[in-house]
């Protein structure tokens, strides 16, 4: 019984990582630049290749790792620079230009690498519990997503920058009026959801094969998990998104198929998209702000 | 019985009550002024009418019916309509089709047409309205607001921004809509233009109806005054 | 628009309107018309109707894939240009189409049946898109989210037929076939004519439909329904504010769209006999967005030149290398939006509209 039990808190916490991770990178670039990143996938794929690459040539899987977040961000800067720049205030054309880039990265992986790498093995081992065996790697991964949040958060709430990134995602113009460099905070911005994206595709290539469409088992949960989340607090929205998500999915994949969990998530997406228009975190903030403002008239 | 009518409706949002419980009625053909400070809740006032945003409490009615709950454009289709603030005419396309697209059906209605005319944006029908002054914009929003033939037209600060002559003109073209039958409520900031229209004046005042009487009754009022410029202790 | 004769100030007689502003075939929301339009048309669908005669016949056949294209297309044109809703689920009805076909052509025989088929399949094609529509547009999401919607609906299509490979997969007859998809779904054949990708009948029977579509597109743009459609795209709250339930038109033309996604699948199911995930799938959904937005939306003409262009474009490409296509097409993708934003079919045409009548 309890090895059942720990069974699925494995699968939840797997399922939720997976999903965190596949959102953060776009959850920024949405929220700050509100614009939909169709090449979120290829990061994580460029994520992947880098640090495989890496690993094949001596280099220690976590400076990899660290080589490859560092890498994908640096590309972002340099797309956001030459690229995303012209498409703020244009959000379809934004994701149209972007599938074409994705179309463009993808392929020429394909065409320059062939239609895959030799992977790497999963660090770390594993363990039994009960009957079931499991991949230690993978729990270190779901607490990897917990400290990358924390982090963010951290950056967001604890920071000058993160104060400078706030304000310029609420009112770009007031915080331009204050002395906030805003060009300098896109960048930054989309080279962080790069970056991350680049973390996790590098995270994850231990546990499945490098194809040149690394991305595209990230890239429509990542969506979902973004666009239920919602733009009112991309971290709360992620990390809610995500649970709810990963609640929805783990007892279907447990007792159908892999396959059944996501159809399952997906309808569960559609509904959430369709009746929390706002996505969560905005009715999280709105429940949040009311308590606050009960307690301080209360308090009068 | 009158044509609009609001009972007790109240909407708030969060801390801010917009609404406090406004009573209002209209009769058909009657033509009326909304003033009040910024603030007082006046484009509130207008969006709750025509359902752009729902009240939280209290009903409103037109003709008798209830139409509390309908969606913006049942409303309209009753026979409410509102001509925006800011001109929200479609400015790439020209002004038949800003008019045709206004007509349901594609049928330009007596009342629109007759508006077209008086105010002359006949002869312009084939220039994108973006072109217009501005002033002419604004009389093409007001056609369009005819195009459903409505009862009762709401207008948030209609003369915002025209010539002293196109101001009077507007006083003298919604006078006479009301000859023709059609109600109006008109939100203004400018006096004279108040004072043109020659109607029965509502003020409001932090979401609530402050006073009602004529023109002149509201500029000898010191509370209006007072509520306008702000009391030692307000 | 016969009301306006009462805009005309009075004493002048309103210019009489000629028959193509009155059937709608032109008017002010077709960005290209009048006698030269029509004269190409003509011109340009005589030649193509004749080529088999003077060109070769391998040729018009393979061509036919490309023009199968065009219904898919102009149904995304019309969604994305007059209504402002960016769909990429167009794929999905397009193999809703295709299966439902498939599935209702292999169980219910050769002949006239597959006339019956096409039919129904076109019929469930409909329902489809009005049950999702109703979904998407009655809650009253904001804009950008339906395109996030539809590429959900379209993932859980693909997944969906994705892992049917097992036998126990099947309607009646009918193998979904898991990946590789349904094989043996027999042509459309009216008598002695075959309406499949080796003989003429359906080159000639696509072109005609293209034809058709194109110009009963153009009367509907230009139509009040038309205008109302374009007046929601521009201002959605002021169109409401008009009188005019905005729901209703977003569903309507989606249902449009989507029949004309169904449309394309039913004859790509004719012309290749099968039809798979891979149709149906995430790099196929951005296909029809890829040509509409390449081409330019607002002009249903371009898109339909651009969807040929384009699909001709890649398919040579794919003889040498398919990802080098892929790449390709990602460039003009890439590089269109930042130069042509518009969309590159149309800024081309426009130009050249410029050009002509500047020397007169």
């Amino acid at each position: 019984m309890t090895s059942d039990l720990f069974n699925l808190g494995y699968q939840f916490l797997v399922n939720i990582s997976f999903l965190m991770f596949a959102a953060m990178g776009l959850t920024i670039v949405l929220g700050m630049l509100n614009i939909i990143n169709l090449a979120h996938g290829e990061f994580i794929m460029m994520g992947a290749y880098t640090a495989t690459i890496a690993v094949h040539n001596g280099v220690p899987f976590v400076l990899a790792v660290m080589l490859a977040t560092f890498a994908v961000g640096i590309f972002g800067a340099v797309i956001e620079r030459l690229v995303i720049r012209r498409f703020y205030g244009n959000k379809l054309n934004a994701l149209v230009a972007t599938f074409g880039l994705s179309l463009i990265i993808s392929q020429g992986t394909l065409l320059l690498f062939g239609p895959f790498l030799q992977g790497i093995k999963m660090p770390l081992g594993g363990f039994k519990v009960g009957d079931y065996s499991y991949a230690t790697y993978l729990l270190v991964i779901a607490g990897l997503a917990f400290v990358v949040l924390g982090a963010l958060w951290f950056l967001f709430y604890r920071t000058r920058l993160g104060v400078d990134m706030r304000a310029t995602m609420q009112n770009p113009d007031m915080a331009r009026a204050l002395g906030v460099n805003t060009s300098r905070i896109y960048m930054f911005s989309f080279a962080l959801g790069a970056a991350l994206a680049g973390l996790t595709g590098a995270l994850y290539a231990p546990t499945t094969t490098i194809v040149p469409l690394f991305g595209s088992s990230f890239i429509a949960p990542a969506f979902i998990t973004v666009v239920i989340g919602g733009g009112a607090n991309p971290l709360i929205g992620a990390l809610a998104s995500s649970s709810l998500l990963a609640l929805v999915q783990t007892p279907l994949s447990s007792e159908f198929s892999a396959f059944a969990g996501r159809i399952g998530l997906m309808f569960a997406a559609l509904l959430m998209m369709r009746f929390l228009p706002d996505g969560l975190s905005h009715y999280i903030q709105a429940a949040f702000l009311n308590r606050r403002r009960a307690r301080a008239e209360k308090s009068r | 019985m009158s044509l609009l009518e609001l009972k007790a409706v109240r909407r708030a949002f969060g801390g801010i009550v917009a609404a406090d419980g406004i009573d209002f009625s209209l009769a058909a053909g009657e033509r009326r002024c909304l003033i009040g400070p910024n603030g007082a809740g006046k484009s509130t006032f207008f969006k709750l009418i025509m359902g752009l945003i729902k009240p939280d409490s209290g009903s409103i009615h037109l003709d008798g019916s209830d139409i509390s709950r309908d969606e913006p454009f049942r409303r309209v289709q009753r026979g409410v309509s509102m001509k925006y603030q800011t001109t929200r005419i479609f400015p790439t396309l020209t002004v038949a089709q800003n008019m045709f697209i206004a007509s349901p059906g594609g049928k330009l209605s007596e009342v629109a047409a007759w508006g077209l005319d008086r105010l002359e944006l006949a002869r312009n029908a084939a220039r994108p309205a973006g072109e217009l002054s501005y002033g002419q914009q604004h009389w093409l929003e007001m056609c369009m607001a005819l195009g459903n033939a409505p009862r009762v037209v709401l207008m948030d600060e209609p003369t915002a921004g025209m010539t002293p002559q196109e101001s009077q003109r507007t006083a003298q073209f919604i006078k006479e809509l009301g000859d023709r039958g059609i109600a109006a409520i008109v939100i203004e900031h400018d006096m004279g233009f108040v004072r043109g229209l020659e109607a029965p004046t509502t003020v409001l005042h932090q979401g609530r109806v402050f006073r009602h009487g004529s023109i002149a009754e509201i500029e000898r009022d010191p509370d209006i005054q007072r509520i306008y410029l702000g009391d030692a202790h307000g | 628009m016969s009301s306006y004769n009462s805009l005309a100030a009075p004493g002048t007689s309103a210019s009489p309107r000629s028959f193509l502003e009155r059937t709608g075939l032109d008017g002010q929301l077709t960005v290209f018309g009048g006698r030269w339009y029509w004269s190409l048309f003509v011109l340009v669908f005589g030649a193509a109707a004749t080529f088999p005669i003077y060109g070769s016949v391998f040729t018009a056949l393979n061509f036919t894939s490309f023009l199968i294209n065009v219904p898919l297309a102009l149904g995304l044109a019309l969604l994305w240009g007059y209504c402002g809703v960016l769909s990429f689920g167009q794929v999905a009805f397009f193999g809703i189409g295709g299966y439902a076909y498939g599935v209702l052509a292999i169980n219910w025989g050769l002949g006239a049946a597959t006339v019956g088929a096409a039919v129904c399949a076109l019929g469930l094609t409909a329902l489809a898109a009005a049950a999702f529509g109703y979904f998407l547009f009655y809650g009253r999401v904001s804009a950008w989210i339906i395109p996030v919607l539809t590429l959900v609906l379209t993932l859980m299509l693909e997944t969906f037929l994705g892992q049917t490979a097992g036998l126990e997969w099947r309607i009646g007859d009918a193998q979904l076939g898991g990946f590789n998809g349904m094989t043996n779904i027999p042509s459309i054949t009216v008598g002695p004519f075959s309406f499949d990708g080796f003989s003429l009948p359906l080159f000639y029977l696509v072109l005609a439909l293209v034809a058709l579509t194109l110009a009963g597109l153009r009367m509907l743009a230009n139509s009040h329904f038309g205008h109302v459609s374009m007046a929601i795209q521009e201002d959605q709250e002021r169109a409401e504010l008009l009188g005019y339930d905005i729901r209703r038109y977003q569903l309507t033309i989606f249902v449009i769209a989507g029949l004309l996604a169904g449309l394309s699948g039913i004859l790509y199911a004719s012309w290749g006999n099968f039809i798979q995930p891979t149709s149906v799938g995430l790099l196929a959904s951005t296909f029809p967005v890829l040509w509409v937005a390449v081409s330019g939306r607002r002009s249903l003409t371009s898109v339909a030149i651009g969807t040929v262009a384009l699909s001709a474009l890649s398919d040579t490409l794919a003889v040498y290398s398919g990802e080098l296509a892929f790449v390709v097409m990602g460039a003009i993708l890439l590089f269109g939006m930042m130069a042509a934003p518009n969309g590159m079919v149309i800024t081309l045409l426009r130009g050249i509209a410029r050009l002509s009548r500047a020397r007169k």
